[in-house]
Order: C-alpha cells, then structure tokens, then sequence
C-alpha cells in the first residue's frame, strides 16, 4: 500500500514534469516567433530556414490540450474501476494514441511523454503480453519520435533554429534547462519502474504465502467437519437408543409382563385375565402414542412448526438465499394436506434434490414441480448441472427411494441431456407417491 | 460513476465539435478575403496612386462575388514588404493572395508558404496560361510546378545619351544591333581626359544574357562558369573596361552626361520619359532606350524581371484566392491599367501588343520612341529570367567573387574559371 502511494507520487512528478517541458518548447517557440518579428528578422529566419512554420499559437494549443486530455484520462482511469476488458483495452489504445498527438504537436522536439504513458501502461495492465506489446509499441514511439528521425520526411522547423536567435550565454542557459528537464524524466521513469517491479515481486511473495495459510487452514476444517459429523451421528444414537429404551422398551415389558399374568389367569380368573388384557391393550395405546411423539420429535423442524406448503416455501427461500442459485419453484398440486410420513417423503425427496444439484451438479439454476393426477403426487426437481456419467446411489439416493418405497411409490432419476462429455449435461430426480385421503392416513 | 464519467466525455467532445462546426460555418458565410500588398513602386520609380488598380479590382471581384470581403494593409513600403511579408508568415497571419517579389519567390516557394497553382490553372476553363509571354509565366516556376502568376513585367533597356552621341556625331543605334556596334560606339566616345567613357553598369551578367548563356542548369544542379559563352562574355567586359584606362566609371558620370550607355529597367524610362520627371532627373542631356546589344552567339536579350502574385499554401479561401489572383493577373481589363498608374509592362501577351497600349506607350514618350508592337514582342518573348533553385543566391555570390576576382587579376582565365565551377558545383551537389 505504502509502495502504491509512492509510485503515485512519481506519476504525479513525471506528470508536472512533462507539462514544464511542453510548456518549456511552446515558450520558446512563441516568444522566438514575436521576438523575430519585432526585430525585424523574420525574413532572414526564414529564409535561413527555409521552412514554412507552424502557426504559432498551434503549438501550445494543441500540445497542452492534448496533454491535458491525456493527464486525464490517466487520471480517470486510476480513479474508476473500468471493468470491461474490451474498455480498459480501448483506453489503453487512446492513451497512446493522445501521446503520439502531444509528441507530433511539438513538432518531435520531444518525445518524453511516451515514458509517461509506459509508466502508467505498465502499472495498469496485468497481463504480460498486453503489457508486452504496450511496452513494444511506446519504446518504439519513444526512441523513433525524433525531430532528426521525422525530419526527413517532413519539414518542420528544426527547434535549433529557434535557439539559434539568441546569442550563445542565453542558447547555453535554454540547452541547460532543456536537458535538465528532459533527464530529469527519463530519471523518474525509471526509479518508478525499479519501484514497481521490486514492489510486484513482493507482493507475489505475499500471496504466495497467504495462500498456503489458507490451504493449511482449508485441510484442519475439512478434518474438523469429519469429526463433528461422528460426534454428531454418536450423539443421535445415542437419543435413539434413549428414546427407544424410555418409551417402546418401557411398553413393551409392561404389555409382556400383563400377558404373562393374563396367560396365569386365564383359566383360574377368566374375568381378572379379561380385565388385564384392557389394560394391556390400553398400555398398549398409550406405548404407540409414546412412539409416534418419538417420532414426531425426530421430524424436521420446519414441519413440525408449518404446514408443507408453508415448509417447502420456506426451504426453497432459504435455499436461494443461502447458495444463491436460480431456483423456480411450481406449486400445482393444490392442496398439500397429507398425512405427516408422506409430508416428510415430499420434503425430504426437494431437500435431497436440491442439495445434490449443488453439491454434485455445481447447478446455476434448479427448477422444482410439484404435480397431483387423482391420488399420484408427482416432485420433480431438474436442474443445469453436471450430471453425471452414471447414476450411482449414494446415500442420500439410497434413502429417498427407500422412503418412497415405504409409501408404494418410486424415483426415477438421470442426466436430462444427451451431450458429450464434461458439458452440462442436467440432472434430474422424480419421485412419484401415492397419496392416501387424509382420513386414510395413520389414525390419529 | 462510470456512467457520469461517460457522460462527461460525450459532452466534451460534442462541444468540441459544434465549435468546429460553428467556426467552420461562421467563416463560410461571411468570407473575408486579405491581399497583401506593397505601397509605392517595386521599381523604385515614383507613381501616383499606388493602391489604385488593386481598389477598382476589389470593387469588381466584390461585386461579382456578393458577401465576400477583400481587405488589404496599406502603408507598407516596397522597401519594408519582403520582411512584412515573413513576419506575417511566422506569425501564421499572411494575406491570402499576396504579391511576391521576384527575389523572394524562390524563398517563398521552396519553403512551401506558396500554394501549387497547377491544379486551378489547369482545372478553371476561364484560364489559358497561353495568354501569357512565357517568360513572364515562367518566373512563377519551381521546380516545375507554378507557384505565382505574373503581374507586371520590366526588361532590362539601354539608356543612350543622345547627346553626347551626336557630340561624337555617332548615329543612336536601332534594335538590333550588336556587340561590335556597342564596342565601337563605346571606343569612339571614350576619351578619359574629357572625361568621356562608353558604358557605366553593364556587367558580365548581362553579356552572358546577351551572349545566350545560361550560368545554371535549369535545375541548378550544375554550374557552367567556365563554358564558352560564358567566358565569352566574361571577355567582353573586360575589353570595355579596358577601355577606360583604369578609371571607374560611376553612376554621377552618367548623371552628369558623361557617359555614352547605362542598362537600366525599363520602368525607369517610363517613369522619367514624360513631363516634368525628364527635366528633373537628367536636365543635361536628350536620351533614349534601346534593345540590349546582341552578342556572338546570342540575340538582343534582356532580363525580365516579373512581380507575381501568389496564394497562400494556409489560404482558407483558396479557390476565393485563386479567383483574385487571377482578376488581378489575367484580367485584360485590370492588366490594361498598369499603363495608366506604374511602369511596367503587362504579362498579358494580348495588352502589352494592343495598339491603343502602345499608342499611350508613345504618347508619354516625346519626340517619338522605338516602340512598335515587334520590338515588344521580342524583348519579351525572348527574354529571360533569373533562375530558381535552393542555393541560388549563393552560388550566385561564389560565382561572381569569382569573376571579380578574375578580372581584376589578370589571370589564365580558363583554369580560375574552371575551378570556381567545380567548388560551385560541389556546393550545389549538396544544397
């Protein structure tokens, strides 16, 4: 950042810099002209140059002009964020084009200006053949925009002849700030590109380094995830196991332990054993409904607070905020009142699908249908993903199918297009339940 | 951000662009058309009314062309012109159509500041450059391409002091005579105790001229100082030279009727010919103008020097330019007014034969002149112009220290000459 702040300020003093040259060059060409003209010599410059001269108020028109356009657009393109690679080409392209008009508006007295503008190509280009070949085209500006070079084709009036008016300490004294400000330049131009270069490689070094943090740090989480995931299905388990224990074990040696007695009774007390077998029956209820609280306590959440439609709503919303993926989602089953196992089956089957698009299909897009004919409840979830050369179940898979089966209904699954391979080739899950009238669901 | 910051530049350049446009527009409607001119006389021959011809040419080409505005400086004398001249080039604020003196073509052209006529001349069907004594034409060119038109034409003539020639009871020769004729005239009359001498001013320039000569190639791109011709002429001089027995004849000699023959421009005679200029300038003696004498090998050739007129190469009017240049130079009408207000002749072949021009030739001239329609078309047509290329002046200036050097050395002519040439050519190799 501090190295940043320092090339900004060379750039800056190269800028002023340049503008004193071009100012320097104008100067003497236009007090030279007026001077000629007001001692009367305009006949004998002429005629000792032999050339027609530019209009003198040419010269500093266009060249600062131009200059000043120039500055800033580099300027401009350092302040704004241009992020179209065609753009930042074409202001590239404009830039150069802007410094060979300052150079061929003084006359290719002086071409420092296209050490400016390499300067500042150098810095904003990161490509290294774009950088390449800028850097071709403006040394070759630099070192061929000669007066002597361009003099051979065209005529301008050489800038020796405008000193050339003055007498030799006062030629001396121009000569001497003519160089001093041209070096000057070509100094500046190249602490900045020293700077730049030594300043890029350390921020390589920089990088390098954070991106190996990262990695390390990438492979502890990944190992953390695997643990927490075993810690996660021990602990389930174990609330299994407790759950099982507490309610269905309670029962269940209750109902035995009744029958064993009603089984003593039967024939001493057939009235005692009837009475026991009520209440072996009843202990019997009370155990399911035990069960089925279990059950619903191992339920998802969000269905245990909503209705389905409400839930499946939410998932989808939840979905597209969390990943940010295009996600349609059509509802045309009407009324979602099923019974809580089917409610779970239909969740389940758009959680999994979804899950899967992202995680195996690296999908943009998830389109979600959810169609009724008489009692067949269609889900389908397709999606532009991956695909997959061939369906192999995997867990999530494996479950979705076996809760349809318990429900008689079935998953069909597959790649959505035919193309070859490593193109996006789609995914998609259907999943077809016969749904039961809510009367005929689990008594309630 | 990005959107303002385009939209910035879109106004800019829209703004820069309707200036262009209203300028450009703002010019076409209201065209003003400048001259540069000079006042007095190039000739150095006193003249009335100096800006006469150009302000009825103005009125005229005004009227022709309604909404269209000539405009000139006055005031600047010949003298000043060439330096006024450049000093406007390098300002960048020259006249559109200006006239340009026959030593300051060759500057002007090869610097570019003059527009290349070729393509008007030959595109505008009103223009017949046949019209023009080619001489005259052919001052406006470098290298091989015109840059100027011709406005006014004046030969070198011979003055004759009748005088003193009917002193000597020698007959005032006619238009063709010769080197010899001149040679004896001037051996009959020079007597340096009488103070009487042959010629004053006739210089080996102008025997090469007469001796058909050319000291440059076309071109320049060599010098021919030690031809035949030349050395010819060179010769000559020296024999009348010789003649004055060392004493060097000047121009008070020649004012005070002394001397026999003096070459001089023609404009002169037309300025000092009629009443009162004749009483003043010479009140001791009757004279004349004649042809050049003819040498050897050539004819009675003069040097014709021509005022031109150019366009500006930067003219934003150019083909306005074109046309008032041409007004000027082409026009029979405004050509035929240079009889009436300066002394030269008209470039135009048609105004300079017209009997009613020579008509008012002789009339300014009492006691009658050699002046016939004949006379005029030779000299002009046979005259011929200074050459123009980069470095002429200056291999001039090496030739004539050359020559002076030559004749006032006695040395072997030939072998001097000789390697004059080759340091002259050697300079005009890398000019």
């Amino acid at each position: 950042m501090e190295n940043e702040k320092r090339l900004n300020d060379i750039a800056v003093v190269m800028a002023v810099l340049n503008l004193a040259v071009i100012l320097y060059y104008c100067l003497i060409c236009v007090v030279t002209t007026y001077r000629l003209c007001d001692s009367f010599g305009a006949y004998d410059f002429l005629a000792s140059v032999r050339r027609l001269p530019r209009y003198p108020w040419l010269m500093p028109a266009q060249a600062v002009s131009l200059y000043l356009l120039l500055s800033l657009l580099i300027h401009g393109k350092s302040r704004r964020e241009i992020y179209s690679l065609r753009d930042r080409l074409l202001v590239c392209i404009a830039e150069i084009l802007l410094c060979v008009g300052v150079i061929a508006s003084l006359n290719f007295y002086y071409s420092g200006v296209a050490l400016l503008v390499l300067a500042d190509l150098v810095h904003y280009v990161q490509r290294n053949r774009v950088r390449l070949c800028f850097m071709v085209i403006l040394i070759f500006i630099f070192a061929f925009s000669k007066f002597e070079i361009v003099s051979l084709v065209s005529a301008p009036v050489a800038f020796s002849d405008y000193l050339g008016y003055y007498d030799q300490f006062a030629r001396g004294f121009f000569t001497g700030i003519e160089s001093i400000l041209v070096s000057g330049n070509v100094l500046l131009f190249v602490f900045y590109m020293i700077l730049l270069f030594t300043g890029e490689r350390a921020e390589k070094e920089r990088i390098r380094k954070l991106n190996q943090q990262l990695n390390d740090a990438n492979i502890q989480l990944k190992d953390y995830a695997v643990k927490l995931e075993r810690m996660t299905e021990i602990r389930e388990r174990n609330r299994l196991a407790r759950e099982i224990h507490d309610t269905l074990g309670h029962t269940l040696t209750g109902i035995i332990m009744g029958a064993d007695a009603a089984l003593a009774l039967f024939s001493a007390a057939p009235e005692e054993s009837q009475k026991r077998l009520q209440i072996i029956a009843q202990s019997a209820r009370e155990g399911l409904t035990d069960v089925r609280r279990s059950i619903k306590a191992l339920r998802p959440d969000a269905l245990e607070q909503r209705s389905l439609a409400e839930a499946l709503e939410k998932l989808v919303e939840n979905f597209r905020l969390t990943t940010g993926i295009e996600i349609t989602y059509e509802q045309l089953a009407g009324d979602l009142a099923f019974a809580p196992d089917e409610d779970d089956t239909v969740y389940r089957v758009i959680q999994e699908g979804m899950t899967n698009a992202v995680r195996h299909g690296h999908a943009t897009r998830i389109e979600i249908k959810l169609t009724r004919q008489e009692n067949l409840l269609t889900v389908d979830v397709r999606d532009n993903g991956l695909g997959c050369e061939q369906v192999e179940d995997g867990f999530g898979l494996r479950h979705m199918k076996e809760r349809l089966a318990l429900l008689g209904g079935a998953l069909t699954c597959g790649n959505r297009w035919d193309t070859p391979e490593d193109c996006h080739r789609g995914f998609f899950v259907t999943a077809n339940i016969p749904v039961r009238e809510k009367e005929g669901g689990l008594p309630t | 951000m990005m959107r303002r910051y385009k939209t910035w530049l879109m106004a800019f350049l829209a703004a820069v662009l309707l200036l262009g446009m209203g300028t450009a527009c703002g010019r076409r409607g209201n065209a003003t058309l400048t001259v540069g001119v000079y006042s007095g006389s190039y000739w150095g021959t006193p003249t009335g009314d100096c800006y006469q011809i150009l302000d009825e040419t103005i009125a005229r080409f005004e009227a022709e062309h309604p909404g269209v505005n000539v405009e000139y400086v006055s005031g600047i004398s010949a003298d000043a012109y060439s330096e006024w001249l450049a000093q406007q080039i390098l300002k960048g604020t020259e006249p559109d159509v200006y006239f340009v003196f026959p030593e300051d073509f060759n500057l002007l052209a090869s610097s570019g500041a003059l527009e290349n006529l070729d393509g008007p001349m030959a595109s505008d069907p009103a223009f017949d450059s046949a019209a023009y004594y080619e001489p005259c034409l052919h001052t406006g060119v470098f290298n091989g391409s015109q840059y100027a038109l011709p406005y006014e034409s004046v030969p070198t003539m011979m003055f004759v002091n009748k005088t003193l020639l009917e002193k000597c009871g020698i007959a005032v020769p006619d238009n063709t005579w010769t080197w010899e004729d001149f040679y004896s005239i001037c051996a009959q009359v020079t007597d340096v105790e009488k103070h009487q001498f042959g010629v004053y001013g006739y210089t080996w320039l102008d025997a090469l001229n007469a001796n058909g000569a050319a000291l440059f190639s076309e071109d320049g791109g060599s010098c021919d100082l030690a031809g035949e011709n030349v050395q010819e002429a060179i010769r000559f001089v020296q024999r009348l030279n010789e003649l004055n027995d060392g004493y060097t004849v000047t121009s008070k000699d020649f004012d005070l009727g002394g001397v026999a023959f003096r070459p001089f421009l023609f404009s002169e005679y037309r300025a000092y010919q009629p009443y009162p200029w004749r009483v003043k300038k010479y009140s001791g003696f009757e004279w004349d103008c004649i042809c050049m004498p003819a040498g050897t090998h050539g004819s009675n050739t003069s040097e014709l020097r021509t005022m031109l007129l150019g366009v500006s190469s930067r003219s934003r009017n150019k083909e306005l330019a074109w046309e008032f240049a041409k007004l000027l130079s082409f026009d029979e009408t405004t050509q035929q007014k240079l009889y009436a207000y300066s002394h030269g002749i008209s470039p135009l072949r048609d105004v300079a034969e017209d009997d009613q021009m020579l008509s008012q030739l002789r009339g300014d001239i009492p006691g009658g002149s050699s002046f016939s329609r004949d006379v005029v078309s030779s000299i002009m047509q046979t005259a011929v112009t200074a050459p123009k290329f980069d470095g002429y002046e200056q291999a001039l200036n090496m030739a004539q220290s050359a020559v002076t050097q030559v004749m006032t050395s006695n040395d072997a002519l030939n072998s001097r000459l000789l390697a004059a040439q080759r340091e002259i050519n050697i300079y005009l190799s890398k000019s």
